[in-house]
């Protein structure tokens, strides 16, 4: 529990450093056109980083294509995020399809 | 624009936000419970991190017990794409006062960022009144949902539970699919999928996400650099 405290602080003191530090910073200098090309990128790789695991691994074991709900899932919430753009809508309609697939399959 | 109308356009701008957050940090907040964290330490979590994304993924790594060091290491670079934000919106914010940038920053999240810098990019100069009273209404909708969610998830049954787990998927590929998704951002995305996922079967989890985030981003960057040369060169 005591760690768990520990680490929700270290990570909203971090982040909130990343915002008001490049805030008053980004008021003031011009930042590398390199640096600032680098680090739009630095999100979507986390983010596919993040997912590929999540959507292909069961605790370090690989799930075999047909039976993952997971990855099954996933198709039509990209195809909703492709096309609409939205957030939440995306997200619901993806906790949508998983449902189905989770009690159908 | 007096003050008044500031305020009022804040509001009308912010409302579609304060929409989207108020179930997304329910279901956080039902979530946390769901995975065995206090009340309490989700709604500390909403009111100091506030960033949706690293708080979905704090519970899941949790959840998997890894390590508190990458634990950290890997949310904070998930949201160094913060330094963007504030490198970008920065010169809109340059006339104000001091301390009222460094309150700003509270309220600079994905969301909020995209709507206030598209009013800043179509050439309004953002007044305090308009970007603090925006900010404040999403940050008290994020922590509603968290405090009904936190309260509620102790009565979800499991199954709910199970499926409301696919929220934290959604969400990321919600994040990574309307956002940029130029062939440079996708090969980012693959690489850094396809380090993190080869690490997790050979059980190196967190070093996986930390250079598939690395890598992947540098992937990204040759190919942009690579393909604007090309068309340079192709244009002369």
């Amino acid at each position: 529990m005591e760690s768990q405290l520990w680490i929700i602080f270290l990570i909203g003191a971090g982040t909130y450093l990343f915002r008001a530090g490049s805030l008053v910073l980004g008021s003031r200098v011009q930042w590398s056109e390199r640096t600032k090309e680098w680090l739009s990128y630095v999100s979507p790789a986390v983010l596919g980083a993040l997912l590929g695991p999540l959507l292909l691994l069961d605790e370090g074991q690989w799930v075999p294509i047909k039976g993952n709900i997971m990855l099954l899932a996933a198709i039509p919430t990209i195809a909703v995020a492709w096309w609409t753009r939205r957030l939440l809508l995306t997200v619901t309609a993806g906790i949508a399809c998983f449902a189905v697939l989770y009690y159908f399959m | 624009m007096s003050r008044r109308d500031r305020v009022a356009l804040a509001l009308k701008d912010v409302l579609p936000i304060m929409l989207a957050y108020f179930p997304l940090s329910i279901t956080f907040g039902v979530l946390a419970a769901a995975s065995g964290v206090p009340w309490h330490t989700s709604i500390f979590s909403s009111i100091w991190i506030y960033s949706g994304g690293a708080q979905f993924m704090l519970i899941s790594m949790l959840d998997t017990a890894t390590a508190p060091t990458t634990i950290i290491a890997t949310i904070l670079l998930v949201n160094m794409r913060h330094i963007l934000y504030g490198a970008t919106m920065g010169p809109n914010l340059a006339h104000w006062r001091e301390p009222l940038k460094w309150l700003a920053a509270v309220g600079l999240t994905d969301e909020s960022f995209v709507v206030t810098y598209n009013r800043a990019a179509a050439g309004e100069k953002l007044a305090p009144s308009y970007y603090l009273t925006f900010a404040l209404a999403a940050y008290g909708s994020w922590i509603a949902g968290t405090v009904v969610g936190a309260g509620i998830g102790e009565i979800v049954p499991s199954e709910a539970a199970a499926v409301l787990s696919f929220a934290l998927p959604a969400l990321f590929l919600a994040l990574l699919f309307a956002g940029e998704r130029t062939l440079p951002h996708l090969l980012a995305a693959c690489t850094g999928a396809a380090l993190a996922t080869l690490a997790g079967l050979m059980n190196l989890g967190g070093i996986g996400l930390i250079s598939g985030g690395l890598i992947g981003a540098t992937a990204g960057q040759l190919l942009y650099r690579q393909r604007s040369r090309i068309s340079k060169q192709a244009k002369s």
